[in-house]
């Protein structure tokens, strides 16, 4: 028997089984966790929660974690179109929106990705080709290029390209100079239309 | 007994509360280990009726009566040695396709053979009248201990009976045993199915073809006879003065348990949740307490899972502490927990995809669009990519992130259906 700070009688020598308050010398918080705290099998983040901090994995059901790959879906995305067409049409009149464009995906594998517009003077052409058709001519030659980091994942880099490129929905084009990490559903906006984006595969 | 699994509770919350505040959510992550199928033995005695809708229109096409006979008896080849297990034809009136005397029979070698010739010689003729037929099923089950479970087949609305005689059935089996329902074709109600199988702790599912039907029959036998535990009950312990305001399983589907409170103390209250095999669910409990002073540390819920024997004293299996803790800290107080706040959207998925395909029944097309637009940011935002799938066969997706849709405007009976029935399966893991 213990009494609670109210004055109740209660059983239970950890909380008043009355009204529910702390009983004085029982602690109030779990019994600290072991000295090695548990790392995520997937990633090796340590545990903070249910759920991975670095990947997602499920430490419950032992679902998710680090992907297999990683594919980009190449689409023709009428949002991002008619938000460019609002900052303005190109001298020689708006870039019309293709009416047809069946969504590609590819496997993203090796060191580095170019996305751009194939040329026939260039000795490199782009891994990700936008000439099409339909080609979108608000792509550089030389766009930008998806990076492989050392964790796995994949970031997009600018290659000073004319029209920019930006990430999510977002106003600002990234920095030519900067890599951009990304994640699973990100999205990669170029050009007039082009949406390109990042799926991690399970 | 040494056949039941171990069980688990685990506690995802903020316990920090600011001064004044009230609210506490919760979510409690309930995980039942071994034992497995490897140890059948081990388990309670299982008992099985296969319910299976012989209405006229099973026979149109043909194939559904062909596949649902098919279905039954490989279900019937799925139930575990010594199983009880019966088998009822419905149409407007019930019939014991086998046994045919109101008992059940064992399943072994005979029994499986004897059942399989009746079910062979099923006749679609009739109408359609579920509530007696779950009346049936409990009149055969009402006797047994142990794992009590039934599979309804259905293809049509039920149409041969008031929807208060239907609701009154259910009321009258709930508890008494599990039911997983599956409407065949696309002339079934959804809501009708979903009530009862939500009612009964079972699952729900749209066989759009009745090709599908056998292997749906498989899965759905070999998971009731992976159940090893039945009639176990949530039950939360809370202060004096406290209320709970919802209990839902929130993983691997939404089933709100609120109203199925069954008050077993002053200040306990059972959630029934059926039977248990090797598994995971989830449950988002929400409890208002007094309010404590800065500092003061209370508990606000006692969270048990119990089983009940028949006859037995209840036996508390695990359990799990959910605390309020005041502070002034605002760092700390206004923290949202991770897993609260991923199934709090798992919760309004389900629920605003209901609305939208009723209002698209409707035809109230601004109403589904705004609906089915928030189900899709939902459902991209939580990573439920399951769902999100099944809503691109119903809108053109504009923009994923806002939600922003256009009805699509041929859509299959069948896509609508399926999502329509699978609205209320959630996603565990949260996105990054």
């Amino acid at each position: 028997m213990a009494t609670c700070p109210s004055g109740h009688t209660s059983t239970s020598n950890d909380f008043c089984d009355v009204c529910g308050r702390l009983i004085n010398g029982a602690t109030a918080q779990e019994p600290p966790p072991e000295a090695e705290p548990e790392t995520c099998p997937s990633c090796g983040e340590p545990r903070a929660g249910r759920f991975c901090e670095g990947c997602s994995y499920d430490f419950v059901s032992g679902v998710g974690g680090a992907p297999a790959g990683w594919v980009v879906v190449v689409s023709a995305d009428r949002a991002y179109y008619e938000r460019m067409l609002s900052q303005g049409a190109p001298d020689d009149g708006p870039i019309p929106f293709p009416d047809r464009l069946a969504e590609r995906s590819l496997a993203l594998s090796g060191q580095q990705i170019r996305i751009g517009r194939r040329s026939s003077r260039a000795i490199e052409q782009p891994g990700i080709d936008l000439a099409g058709p339909p080609e979108d001519h608000g792509v550089s030659h030389r766009h930008a290029v998806l990076l492989a980091q050392p964790d796995g994942g994949w970031a997009v880099q600018d290659l000073g390209s004319t029209n920019g490129t930006t990430i999510n929905g977002g106003a600002n084009p990234i920095d030519a100079d900067a890599p951009v990490p990304l994640g699973d559903g990100d999205r990669i906006h170029v050009g007039a239309w082009t949406t390109i984006t990042l799926r991690a595969q399970r | 007994m040494t056949g039941r699994p171990d069980f688990r509770v685990e506690i995802y919350q903020n316990e920090y509360l600011s001064s004044g505040a009230r609210q506490v959510n919760a979510i409690l992550t309930v995980t039942a280990e071994g034992p497995g199928p490897a140890q059948p033995e081990a388990a309670q005695a299982a008992a099985v009726v296969l319910i299976v809708d012989c209405s006229t229109s099973m026979n149109y096409p043909r194939e559904k009566i062909r596949a649902a006979i098919q279905a039954t008896s490989v279900a019937i080849d799925t139930l575990r040695d010594g199983t009880e297990f019966a088998v009822i034809a419905g149409t407007n009136q019930v019939r014991l396709a086998f046994p045919t005397d109101g008992t059940m029979a064992i399943a072994d070698a005979a029994g499986r053979a004897a059942a399989k010739r009746a079910v062979f010689n099923l006749d679609a003729d009739g109408g359609t009248a579920i509530g007696s037929w779950l009346l049936a099923a409990n009149r055969l089950l009402v006797t047994r201990t142990g794992i009590r479970h039934a599979i309804l087949l259905t293809d049509g609305r039920n149409q041969h009976e008031e929807p208060a005689a239907l609701a009154s059935a259910v009321a009258a089996c709930q508890g008494r045993f599990v039911c997983d329902c599956r409407g065949v074709g696309t002339d079934w109600n959804v809501d009708e199915l979903r009530g009862i199988a939500s009612a009964l702790l079972g699952s729900v599912d749209i066989v759009a073809d009745p090709i599908g039907l056998e292997a749906d029959f498989r899965a759905m036998t070999a998971a009731a006879m992976g159940k090893s535990v039945a009639d176990v009950a949530l039950r939360l312990w809370t202060p004096q003065g406290a209320t709970v305001r919802f209990v839902k399983q929130v993983a691997p589907t939404v089933v709100d348990l609120t109203d199925r409170r069954i008050a077993t103390g002053p200040q306990n209250s059972d959630y029934p949740t059926g039977s248990w095999g090797a598994e995971s669910r989830d449950y988002h409990v929400c409890v208002e307490v007094n309010p404590g002073q800065t500092g003061d540390v209370m508990l606000a819920a006692r969270a048990s899972l119990v089983f009940s024997d028949a006859d037995g004293q209840p036996e508390v299996l695990a359990q799990g502490l959910v605390k309020a803790v005041w502070t002034d800290d605002e760092a700390l107080s206004t923290r949202i927990s991770a897993e609260v706040a991923h199934y709090t959207g798992q919760a309004e998925l389900a629920q605003v995809i209901q609305e939208g395909m009723a209002a698209r029944r409707d035809g109230d097309l601004d109403r589904a669009t705004s609906r089915l637009g928030r189900a899709l940011a939902l459902a991209r935002q939580t990573g439920n990519t399951e769902t999100e799938g099944l809503l691109a066969k119903v809108v053109e997706i504009d923009d994923p992130m806002t939600g922003t849709v256009r009805l699509k405007s041929k859509v299959s009976t069948a896509d609508a259906m399926t999502l329509d029935t699978r609205s209320t399966k959630t996603s565990r893991v949260r996105k990054g």
